[in-house]
């Protein structure tokens, strides 16, 4: 008697809490879509018709005439006039990968360097931090601009002016050829040698460019938990094997994070030549009425694509991930 | 050493209070001998040396450019023609900068790019926040496709979307609400184009929509949606370091009775200040140095922006002011050039100097590796 009287009772209750749960999580979920509401509605309403319409427009002719757009489709003939009638593009193209084979490594080792050095306690260690992330904040199109369009001085002399850029460029050839007889007397191989020399001559746009990576590695080193560290010193670890047994790994998901970003960002800067290219064409563009920038642009895109995902994918198989929780 | 284990110390007792051990201490210049010419200091001290050097000599790398733009805008007329000043000028003057601040209107220059940036960057990292909140702290269906938007927007060059961009604000329209009502596409319809025409909610010239070419309106939009410059990268940086605060907070302020925005606003927020300020400070310095959507959305009249500083710079006045110059003419220019720079970007540096306290704190706490 008693457990048939017990069972509608505690029967009852359950589907109403049920319903409870089921409600606070519906609520938390549409609370969470209100937060990302303003992007999604941007996304929805802006991004996604501007990705379509740049996608429209490498595929077809635009033309303004009296006020209003007209469009004829030409299918893949702005990507084929971009690839093979316009002279620079892939030749900037092949130049922009070159470099940029050669500038992420670089900018990489550089900023993971720094950052190791930056997280020791030292002297004027917080000014040092401060002078280090400049960059990220000074040094964007702008400043570069500044700094080295040459003008184009109409009129009188270029005199002294040119002068002094001849010197110093001469005084970088005397550095460069210094260096290369030091590493060649040390038996390094050329490959690596030429590599490091153009490294050391160009470091102050790879100091400019890895600001960001720096803050990154800073972050991701100051998560190492010094009980590691200590334990390796007991048992008698040098700095060179720490480095490589501790902080290599432990920091390795921020060097694909890094390396991702930094293809990226190298990608995107307009100081990058295929993208002054793509500008150019652009700006030439609105006066003739030729979409070839969007072509470009969306070749381009792939090819970052293609790139990023390579390099993730080789990068998160070594990728080392420390087990939390 | 083996001698001091010989001698046993004495202990002696000098006052009530007071012990007084004596033992046979290692002379002075041993332990000194032992402290400083041990291979374990030398390589400390070393290593110290080689890098400090190295940390003085990559900061001279990115200062030096801010130190060659000083010392050439401070040059004087008569150093531009004197072969022997390279950098370093024997004669100040301040001549550059009254140049430049009357050619360029600097005055007026600085706050138009102060509004615009301001307003930005406080659109900025209030929509980033938003977004990376609701990204880190809430499970709903479709937030995994809301993030992957967010890394797509970072990921795609901007250059790839610069036609459509322009296209998109230059006859802005959603869902062809403003074509409807500007008559656009009522003309077939012969009583509701009257009746329209008659009501005038927009100008009635603008069919293709509205063209928001020559004003803040698409940057404040872009702004609002978190689609603007590198707004991607804040998102992610907010969506990491929101992860890391534990959702006791949020739990408690619940039992209290706050909803979800009040919770963010009054609990969340004021946690996450550091990263507030690291966002502001980026977004606000790359607005103000944008060359990208400015020069897009400004086609035709150049505002007076900083991003236009390097456009404005005025050589012509090198003729006017300094007639009995002869050479020298292109470092008059490099030095004009110097001088735009410096002032375009000093209210960055300071506000930087500022803010960079908080730039490593909120970077350290954003727990970008968890």
């Amino acid at each position: 008697m008693t457990s048939e009287v017990k069972a509608p009772a505690m029967m009852k209750p359950e589907p109403k809490k049920k319903k409870k749960i089921a409600s606070l999580d519906r609520r938390k979920a549409r609370a969470g879509w209100l937060f990302v509401l303003p992007f999604a509605i941007g996304f929805v309403l802006l991004y996604v018709p501007i990705i379509y319409e740049s996608i429209m427009y490498s595929l077809y002719n635009y033309k303004v005439v009296s006020g209003t757009l007209t469009k004829t489709f030409v299918g893949w003939a702005n990507y084929s006039s971009a690839l093979f009638e316009e002279a620079n593009f892939v030749q900037t193209l092949i130049k922009g990968l070159k470099e940029m084979a050669f500038d992420i490594p670089a900018i990489i080792i550089f900023s993971l360097f720094i950052a190791v050095i930056l997280n020791q306690k030292m002297i004027g260690r917080a000014a040092f931090r401060a002078i280090f992330f400049l960059p990220v904040v000074v040094s964007t199109g702008l400043m570069e601009s500044i700094l080295t369009t040459s003008y184009a001085f109409s009129g009188t002399s270029m005199d002294l002016g040119m002068e002094s850029e001849a010197a110093k460029s001469a005084s970088d050839m005397a550095l460069e050829g210094l260096l290369f007889n030091i590493f060649d007397s040390l038996g390094f191989g050329s490959g690596l040698i030429t590599y490091i020399v153009s490294a050391v001559s160009s470091i102050a746009s790879i100091i400019n460019r890895s600001g960001v990576q720096i803050l990154i590695f800073l972050a991701a080193l100051q998560s190492i938990s010094p009980a590691i560290y200590e334990s390796c010193q007991i048992d008698g670890a040098t700095a060179w094997e720490t480095f490589w047994k501790i902080t290599f790994p432990m920091v390795s998901p921020m060097i694909l994070v890094n390396g991702v970003y930094t293809i990226i960002d190298n990608f995107t800067t307009d100081s990058n030549s295929v993208m002054n290219v793509i500008t150019d064409t652009y700006a030439s563009a609105v006066r003739n009425a030729k979409h070839i920038s969007a072509a470009m642009g969306w070749m381009y895109f792939l090819v970052v694509l293609l790139i990023v995902g390579a390099v993730a994918g080789i990068f998160s198989a070594y990728v080392f991930y420390q087990r939390r929780d | 050493m083996t001698q001091n284990m010989d001698s046993k110390p004495v202990v002696k007792r000098e006052s009530k209070n007071k012990i007084r051990v004596e033992f046979e201490r290692t002379a002075l210049s041993e332990r000194l001998k032992a402290k400083y010419l041990s291979t374990y200091f030398l390589k400390r001290a070393a290593w110290f040396i080689f890098r400090f050097l190295l940390l003085v000599g990559i900061a001279f790398v990115v200062i030096e450019p801010f130190i060659t733009m000083i010392a050439s805008s401070f040059t004087a007329p008569e150093d531009f023609v004197d072969s022997t000043v390279v950098n370093v000028p024997k004669h100040l003057s301040v001549g550059i900068y009254k140049a430049i601040v009357r050619d360029i209107h600097y005055v007026k220059m600085f706050f138009n790019t102060l509004g615009l940036s301001l307003g930005c960057a406080i659109l900025q990292t209030f929509s980033c926040c938003l977004i990376g909140y609701g990204l880190a702290k809430f499970k709903f269906r479709g937030a995994k496709a809301v993030f992957f938007a967010v890394i797509l927007t970072l990921a795609i060059p901007h250059g790839t979307l610069q036609s459509a961009i322009y296209y998109r604000f230059r006859y802005f329209d959603i869902f062809g609400i403003f074509k409807f009502f500007s008559g656009g596409l009522t003309s077939k319809i012969g009583w509701l184009n009257t009746v329209l025409s008659k009501i005038r909610i927009l100008p009635y010239g603008c069919q293709d929509g509205l063209n928001m070419m020559e004003t803040v309106a698409p940057l404040l939009i872009l702004s609002a949606c978190g689609l603007a410059f590198k707004n991607g990268l804040y998102i992610f940086m907010l969506r990491q370091f929101f992860r890391g605060v534990p959702d006791e907070l949020e739990e408690s302020a619940y039992l209290d009775g706050a909803n979800t925005f009040r919770t963010f606003v009054q609990v969340i927020l004021p946690l996450s200040v550091p990263m507030m300020i690291t966002v502001f400070l980026f977004s606000f310095c790359w607005q103000w140095t944008d060359d990208f959507y400015v020069p897009l959305f400004f086609a035709t009249t150049k505002p007076v922006l900083m991003t236009n500083v390097a456009q404005s710079i005025p050589l012509p006045s090198l003729q006017l002011i300094y007639k009995n110059v002869t050479g020298g003419s292109a470092r008059y220019a490099r030095a004009m050039r110097y001088g735009c720079g410096l002032l375009a970007s000093s209210p960055l540096i300071i506000l930087y100097l500022f803010c960079q306290r908080y730039l490593v704190q909120g970077i350290e706490r954003s727990g970008i590796v968890g």
